[in-house]
């Protein structure tokens, strides 16, 4: 032993079990840290994967001239430039392929680079403007393949022969709209307009900037060189978010509500340590004393304490960042499992270094904060203390506790809690911060509920359509496909408009099957679901206020005859647009009925629209077989759609979000769990010498408990009390700024979440009496005087 | 020569109806090399004088001088290491700090202190204590009079101007008791050092120079030197 200091290192050894506690707390804080920002780090690589999946890893367009473009190409921020340009994007302009309206994009060799999409698959990338690439559809229907020769005839009726080079495989999009397209390279394109003037400008040059670059002041300058109007200049918003580098109004404001959190987090983990640190302070005012009346100095019982704190987190730090790295990849892990094809690029094993670091230097930076007041609190123990025998015993109560009201174990334990109040606010603060953390991390749900439409389970994977909506597509086709391997649910819909009696308005009916009912059993606003199932009446659709209620009938004009339909239900909403024009905003009424019911209103069998679900290991071979089920019954008077990539993403980015955010909630509310247990049993411990003595004068063990129960009972409802009073009006805040500032949803008392965490800090206080009660049972009287 | 000197020092506990008078313009020196002992009876505010002059409380009045310095007239921080380099204490309970050993109990003021211990005068302290085979045991290990040994040699271990021992047979069989006045006998000889004792045994205070009685807040000499009760 060579240094003062050196008294720590000895003790820890013996004081292991006295430490457990405040390590603890630091694992927690740091696990806490750790799994935050690993979560917000991975939950950024996710959302990057699936940015750049989908909407590509370029960050800004400019649309300039080819000599401007030069000059952009050149700029040293630029890391890659590419030109893109594209005609027929709303297939309706009249470049056909084998009839077919083709989409036709021309670009730089390069800009596979920035959009995954544009990537070919199989074969190479056109090297003369004579040569193309075909997409999955053109292969699939045309059966084109690499060496073959396609034609496009363009509006003006001239043709134009490529040679196929390369495959591209579908994107969400052209494999929803069942599109045709091409890739041309830039002079391909250029050719393809022939003599227009304005070729030129038709072509966007993509950007990529390099690292480290500030990409909203590059971007601004780059506009100012070459005059461009906003509209001429695009940004990549989704990436350019992820990478900090938006200079979007309402992100920023994210970026603010991140920041806040982050600060919460840091806050919770130093009300969390400090909690603990002075509990350990009080028990050990003898020895401070001591240390004092030894001559050491203020400052160096400061220093003692700080560097004691210091000692722990040797242990704590690497076990709550290892902790925090594990339960990251749990969530990795059940990311690729849940989607598997997007999130593929995600590390199932990958270290969040952000994650670790801000959980190393958070708890570091805790502990020296937290250490502060228990340090300076030992630093001001008398020296006399330790002479005057009242080491180790609690504070002198400055008040007599109240029996007036309560009986006296009762009373004694509010006391307690009341007793000191700085401890009283340290322990309620630190209860009531998990309920302000919780409060404040719940208004993201909210904000994913909108931000994020997560896929109906009625969402299909492939449907098929009939343009003018007539119920030709036959009912056995349905029969036919649930037979095919890789379908798991085949459903229809059939369709009918009447006028409605006397109103001069129309009303929409659909037809439901038995399984479309079920599911819309959670919309149900009023009356009775099964009564339509089983073709007593129909269902009619909330919309614009516009409905008609249970036990009322629509009477429906059928040619010249009227027909009464008794309404047995009203659903809240329905996930398809039918009577909604978009550009009007005109709405017309929409029933549903049962299939039995539809064939006896109108007469018809058949369906306007079949949706087919697939098993998750449908193979693309599979669906191809079922198209042409679908195409061989119904001509080609159809439109088919495969969303399958469309649901993966959608499915993806929620499953995502809400795994990130409920994660977040999740342990919040385990913070709370941890920290009511843990103050609780800091302060039993604290006054096992004064239960001793009272169980001594003859408190039964039933009584000790009843004080315990009422101290941990004081401390929580406060800190329920004073969490709300803080967390409500933050939860009001965030939800302005993420929710009604951009959607416009009014802010409403987040009763449901309360109630959650409420629930939390109630079992909590519950578990956290029983512990410490056991101990003191368990305990001989004259030990605990001893 | 004199190392203790007090002057008028005075202390209260409480106010209005609770107001005690621990000590009532207590005055008294001591020279170099002098074995004082302090009896009276339980709160008749022994302690509270010791506790005075080791600073570790605050007088209401008076002044207390240490090798010619005013303790009072420190700051805080001053105060304190003036009392690690100056004054030695031995409590009656021994306070060792549990997890030291012996003689990391013994260096330990020193190393508050930032210096590097003599190694020598700590063999000679261990040899004189009888604690030379003891040394690597922790307190928790050793029998009472071992520990107050080990406590009267951290007491010693800054060759302090003053030693100041409230009690320090307190807790111990006769035996042990009487090892332990040889010791602070001894040291009081041996090593000219200042001691102070407090005792409620008067059979200890025939090894002492000078013996004070305190009754009532108020000193008065029993032995030795002049009566230098003021009042």
């Amino acid at each position: 032993m060579k240094h003062y200091l050196d008294l720590i290192k000895i003790s820890a050894g013996q004081r292991r079990k006295e430490n457990r506690m405040t390590r603890l707390c630091i694992v927690l804080a740091v696990f806490l840290v750790t799994v935050i920002f690993g979560m917000a780090d991975m939950e950024m690589r996710a959302q990057r994967i699936q940015a750049r999946k989908t909407d590509g890893s370029w960050h800004a367009a400019f649309q300039v001239e080819a000599e401007q473009g030069a000059l952009l190409s050149a700029r040293p921020e630029i890391r890659r430039a590419a030109r893109y340009g594209t005609l027929n994007y709303h297939l309706k302009d009249g470049y056909l392929l084998q009839g077919t309206e083709t989409g036709v994009c021309g670009f730089d060799l390069e800009f596979q680079e920035m959009i995954p999409d544009a990537r070919v698959s199989e074969g190479t990338f056109p090297e003369t403007d004579r040569e193309a690439v075909v997409n999955e559809n053109i292969r699939a229907r045309l059966g084109t393949g690499v060496g073959d020769t396609v034609e496009l005839t363009t509006p003006g009726g001239d043709t134009k022969q490529y040679l196929v080079t390369g495959i591209a495989e579908n994107t969400a999009l052209t494999a929803e709209l069942d599109a045709f397209c091409i890739f041309l390279n830039v002079d391909g394109f250029l050719d393809l307009y022939g003599e227009e003037d304005s070729a030129d400008q038709e072509l966007l040059y993509y950007v990529e900037f390099r690292p480290f670059c500030r990409i909203q002041q590059a971007i601004d300058e780059i506009s100012r060189q070459f005059a461009l109007s906003p509209e001429q200049v695009r940004q990549n918003a989704k990436v350019l978010m992820l990478m900090f580098q938006s200079g979007d109004l309402y992100l920023m404001q994210l970026y603010l509500v991140a920041a806040v959190l982050a600060v919460l987090v840091v806050i919770a983990g130093v009300f969390m340590i400090t909690a603990s640190m002075n509990s350990q302070v009080a028990e050990r005012t003898g020895f401070f004393g001591l240390l004092r009346c030894l001559g050491a100095t203020r400052r160096q019982v400061i220093r003692f304490v700080r560097r004691e704190a210091l000692s722990l987190c040797r242990t704590a730090i690497p076990v709550g960042a290892a902790s925090g790295v594990l339960v990251v990849w749990v969530l990795c892990g059940m990311l690729r499992l849940m989607s598997p094809g997007l999130f593929e690029g995600l590390p199932v094993f990958g270290v969040s270094w952000p994650g670790i670091a801000a959980g190393a230097v958070v708890g570091l930076i805790t502990v020296l904060l937290a250490a502060g007041a228990p340090a300076r609190r030992a630093s001001r123990v008398s020296p006399l203390t330790a002479v005057s025998g009242n080491a180790g015993t609690v504070h002198a109560a400055k008040k007599t506790a109240g029996t007036r009201f309560f009986r006296i174990e009762t009373a004694l334990g509010i006391h307690h809690a009341l007793g000191s109040r700085k401890n009283f606010f340290l322990v309620t603060g630190s209860f009531a911060f998990s309920i302000i953390l919780f409060l404040a991390f719940s208004t993201a749900i909210d904000f994913m509920h909108h931000a994020i439409t997560p896929l109906r389970p009625s969402a299909p994977d492939l449907y098929l359509l009939r343009e003018d909506q007539t119920n030709e597509i036959p009912l056995g086709l349905a029969e036919e496909l649930r037979g095919y391997p890789g379908v798991k649910r085949v459903f229809g819909r059939s369709h009918a408009e009447f006028p409605l009696e006397g109103e001069g308005q129309n009303v929409i009916v659909l037809s439901y099957d038995i399984q479309q009912f079920q599911w819309a059993e959670g919309a149900l606003i009023e009356g009775s679901l099964q009564d339509a199932v089983d073709g007593k009446g129909v269902v009619s659709v909330y919309r614009d206020g516009n409905m008609s209620a249970p036990g009322s009938f629509v009477k429906i004009l059928m040619g010249e005859q009227e027909q009464e339909v008794p309404v047995t239900g009203v659903l809240g909403d329905v996930p398809y647009n039918y009577g909604l024009d978009a550009d009007t905003g005109q709405v017309t009424d929409l029933v549903i009925c049962s299939e039995e019911m539809f064939q006896r209103l109108t007469g018809e069998t058949g369906y306007a629209v079949l949706d087919v679900q697939l098993r998750r290991d449908a193979t693309d071979a599979q669906v191809q077989e079922i198209r042409r089920a679908m195409e061989e019954a119904c001509g080609s008077d159809v439109v088919y759609s495969d969303r399958r990539i469309r649901n993966q993403e959608t499915r993806g980015a929620s499953y995502s979000m809400s795994l990130f955010l409920y994660g977040f909630l999740a342990v919040i509310a385990l913070i709370g769990f941890f920290n009511i247990i843990n103050n609780i049993a800091m302060s039993v411990s604290a006054r096992m010498r004064e239960y001793g003595a009272m169980r001594a004068v003859g408190m039964s063990t039933a009584q000790v408990t009843r004080m315990v129960v009422s101290e941990t009972m004081t401390c929580t409802v406060f800190g329920v009390l004073f969490g709300c009073m803080a967390g409500i009006p933050l939860n009001r805040l965030l939800f302005r700024w993420l929710v009604t500032s951009r959607w416009g949803d009014a802010w409403s008392v987040p009763g449901r979440e309360l109630m959650v965490i409420v629930t939390v800090m109630a079992v909590s206080a519950c578990l956290a009496s029983a512990g410490p009660v056991k101990q003191v049972r368990k305990l001989p009287i004259n030990l605990l005087t001893k | 020569m004199e190392i203790l000197k007090v002057e008028n020092l005075s202390k209260v506990y409480g106010t209005g109806e609770a107001r005690v008078e621990a000590l009532k313009k207590v005055s008294f020196s001591m020279e170099k090399g002098q074995f004082g002992a302090v009896v009276g009876a339980s709160g008749s505010g022994k302690s509270t004088l010791l506790n005075c002059i080791g600073g570790l409380d605050e007088a209401d009045g008076g002044k207390v001088f240490l090798s010619g310095r005013d303790l009072f007239a420190m700051g805080e921080n001053e105060r304190t290491v003036f009392r690690r380099r100056n004054i030695g204490f031995i409590f009656q309970a021994f306070h060792l700090i549990p997890e030291l050993d012996v003689e990391q109990n013994m260096i330990f003021p020193l190393l508050l202190d930032g210096k590097k211990p003599d190694q020598e005068r700590v063999e000679e302290l261990l040899e004189v204590l009888g604690l030379k085979d003891r040394r690597r045991h922790l307190p928790g290990q050793l029998s009472g009079g071992q520990q107050q040994r080990a406590a009267i040699g951290r007491a010693l271990i800054t060759h302090p101007a003053l030693v100041l021992a409230d009690e320090p047979t307190g807790n111990l069989d006769s035996r042990s008791s009487q090892d332990v006045m040889d010791l602070l006998c001894r040291a009081s000889r041996h090593y000219q050092q200042t001691v102070l004792m407090i005792t409620h045994n008067r059979n200890l205070t025939a090894s002492a120079d000078r013996v004070f009685q305190v009754m009532d807040g108020r000193l008065k000499e029993l032995g030795g030197g002049q009566n230098e009760t003021l009042s």
